[in-house]
């Protein structure tokens, strides 16, 4: 397969690492419109760059495009491709609203192509362990869940977009749609959002949001996610079921800390710890060879349009829930 | 000082007993139990007089009393005390209606006599660290709190609807309550639930989460459930975390704990090294007699914290958030 990468921001890049460790997979081009992305992109790959993903699709013969470009320009660029009849892979959040997600999945649907959407917490290990118990009823029926995500200060990007509202969806659409996609996989559909966020009241780099859930089958659930700089960035969850508790934390469980000794340079200022829990193969890796695979096959990958649009529906009812102070009931449900 | 403890319905109650018999000055006059084999039982094990009823306690020379009677009883024996010109400590929730809360209120001041409430956790230290923070403004301004109070489930009265007057959310949720109205000084406006049984086959509630406004602009999470296995290493928690604008703090009672893994069943349990709330607690009741002054913690802080309670229960009844009054 062949494969071409629009955007090589944060994502773009990681996408581009993982394709170097997925067999019969080559990584031919990327697009990004900043020239100093194409040059890094040139010198750390074997490929050429295009400012345009019209550019590299005239140029290069394609068997899959991977959208890394951000938030409010999936759209577009999934349609693109689609159009191009190319199989995409689109990074997360599928799109800003349930209508702009329909549009990208009815445009792959009528072009006969396969869409991927990168909800890569499905495939960390640790998640995927979870959703495995709570199956096996071990633990009996769940009751309560709390999810946490953040710490890691708020994210540095192009044109810093993750800062405007309408081109990133905050952090309800941006970053806890990871514990949204996550739970709605583990638990079944939300019924119910009721949402409080700093958004709108404080600085939005500081956004910090908490959400309350109900599930259809009962479970309450409590979401918590922070753009605020605390260190380093960690996960946290809890099942509470009435046969026993199931719980992780990122930093509980890194495997590795390195510790930087700033005061060895005489900076004056405290080290930095930096917690890993490397794995033989990383979860973006699983999740692009997974996608890479389907293209090939012509399957349904497990997190297609239809399931990514559904993660952005919870988002986005959370998103009204915060500016309405009402709670909202999901359609579906 | 001469102090008696009115029914050990509430396992408190023994927490209670344990400091009396500590502190310097202070007797442990002895109890009445609405349960006479309890209350025998109780006062033998303690080594206190056991009084046949509350009646001839309030009659025996004593200062003052501790109410851990079911909280539906607690307005009649406050009202006996009142009555019989004793200081009260009265277990959480203050009473299962805000009527019986408010004739509390007024039956204690009317008679002239101390009226506490017994929220221990403002006896936490780090808890009082916190509110240091919070004072000394390196916290800065609140922006968002978020809360867990976890507990087993208790069972005796507590999972009696009438008794209780609710589950978990009521034993829970005025703890967190009263810390934050106590350390940053705001009242609560609005109050959204969602209420549920979903751990143990019992006629209450036993878990919910309740969302916050605050009248001093910030939101919070409060999670009061009974859902911790039985086994549960430890009691529960006492978790607060709170976001201000210049500083992030989280409070973890429990953390001050051994870690302790043996080869028997249970194998894991937590061996708390922490501060005795508790003894903080009843030595100001004590004090607050001694000295002839007002206890801190008020009958209307039992009335506000009882308040959000039962908001929550109607919100999760309505299914809207439900604005107090301030
Ligand atoms: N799955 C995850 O864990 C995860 C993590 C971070 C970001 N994301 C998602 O990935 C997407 C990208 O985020 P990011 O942090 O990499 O952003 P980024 O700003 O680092 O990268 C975006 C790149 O797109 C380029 N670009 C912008 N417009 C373009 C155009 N019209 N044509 C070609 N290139 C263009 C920019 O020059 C930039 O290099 C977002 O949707 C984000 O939500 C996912």
């Amino acid at each position: 397969m062949r494969v071409g990468i629009v955007g090589f921001g944060t994502m773009g890049t990681t996408h581009a690492a993982s394709y170097q460790r997925i067999a019969d997979c080559e990584l031919v081009a990327i697009a990004d419109i900043r020239p100093e992305r194409r040059a890094l992109a040139e010198e750390q790959h074997d490929v050429r760059s295009y400012a345009t993903l019209r550019d590299m699709l005239s140029a290069e013969a394609l068997d899959v495009i991977d959208v890394c470009v951000p938030t409010f320009l999936h759209r577009e660029h999934v349609e693109i491709a689609a159009e191009a009849g190319k199989h995409v892979f689109c990074e997360k959040p599928l799109a800003r609203s349930r209508a702009e997600g329909q549009a990208m999945v009815d445009a792959c649907r009528k072009a006969g192509v396969i869409l991927g959407v990168g909800h890569v917490v499905r495939f960390f290990p640790e998640y995927q362990r979870a959703k495995a118990v709570i199956e096996s009823g071990q633990m009996g029926n769940v009751g309560t869940v709390y999810t946490y995500r953040g710490g890691g200060g708020f994210p540095t990007a192009w044109q810093d977009w993750y800062a405007r509202y309408e081109w990133s969806g905050g952090l309800t659409l941006d970053l806890i749609i990871h514990d949204f996609d996550f739970l709605r996989w583990t638990l079944g559909e939300v019924e119910r959002v009721f949402a409080k966020s700093t958004w709108g009241r404080e600085n939005n780099r500081m956004e910090h949001v908490l959400v309350s859930l109900r599930f259809a089958n009962g479970v309450i659930g409590n979401v918590e996610g922070t753009w605020l700089d605390l260190g380093t960035f960690g996960t946290k969850f809890e099942f509470a079921c009435d046969e026993g508790l199931l719980t992780h934390d990122s930093h509980w469980s890194s495997a590795l800390k390195s510790y930087q000794l700033q005061s060895a340079a005489h900076t004056g200022k405290p080290g930095v710890a930096v917690p890993e829990s490397p794995m033989a193969i990383d979860p973006y890796t699983l999740e692009l060879k997974h996608f890479i695979e389907c293209a090939r096959e012509g399957k349904e990958p497990m997190i297609n349009g239809e399931e990514a649009l559904r993660a952005v529906e919870i988002a986005v009812a959370a998103q009204e829930s915060i500016k309405t102070g009402k709670p909202v009931r999901l359609e579906r449900g | 000082m001469r102090i008696g403890i009115m029914s050990f319905a509430h396992l408190h109650a023994y927490a209670y007993a344990d400091v009396l018999n500590q502190l310097a000055g202070v007797e442990f006059a002895g109890i009445a139990d609405e349960d006479a084999e309890r209350g025998k039982a109780v006062a033998s094990q303690l080594g206190t007089r056991y009084f046949n009823s509350f009646e001839e306690l309030l009659k025996a020379d004593i200062d003052g009393v501790i109410i851990t009677a079911a909280n539906a009883d607690h307005r009649r024996l406050t009202e006996m005390a009142a009555a019989a010109g004793k200081h009260i400590l009265c277990e959480k929730p203050i009473a299962t209606t805000l009527e019986d809360g408010l004739a509390m209120e007024k039956v204690t001041r009317e008679a002239g006599v101390k009226f506490q409430m017994a929220f221990p956790c403002r006896y936490v230290p780090a808890v009082q660290r916190l509110k240091a923070q919070y004072d000394d403004g390196l916290l800065g301004r609140v922006v968002l709190l978020r809360g867990t109070n976890h507990g087993k489930m208790p069972g005796g009265f507590f999972i009696d609807p009438e008794a209780a007057g609710g589950g978990a959310v009521v034993d829970h949720t005025v703890h967190l309550v009263d810390l934050v109205r106590w350390i940053f000084q705001t009242e609560i406006k609005e109050v959204y639930a969602e209420i549920d049984r979903r751990f143990h086959d019992i006629p209450t509630d036993d878990c919910g989460l309740l969302t916050l406004e605050l009248t001093n602009g910030a939101f919070m999470t409060l999670d009061p459930s009974w859902s911790r296995p039985d086994d549960f290493y430890t009691w529960g928690d006492l978790y607060l975390k709170v976001v201000g604008t210049n500083m992030v703090t989280e409070v973890d009672m429990m953390r001050q704990s051994l870690e302790r893994i043996g080869s028997q069943d249970p194998n894991y349990q937590w061996e708390f090294w922490g501060s005795n709330s508790d003894y903080g607690l009843v030595k100001e009741f004590v004090a607050c007699i001694q000295e002839d002054r007002q206890p801190t913690i008020t009958a209307q802080d039992g009335i506000k914290a009882l308040e959000v309670a039962l908001a929550a229960y109607e919100s999760a009844k309505t299914g809207k958030p439900v604005k107090l009054d301030n």
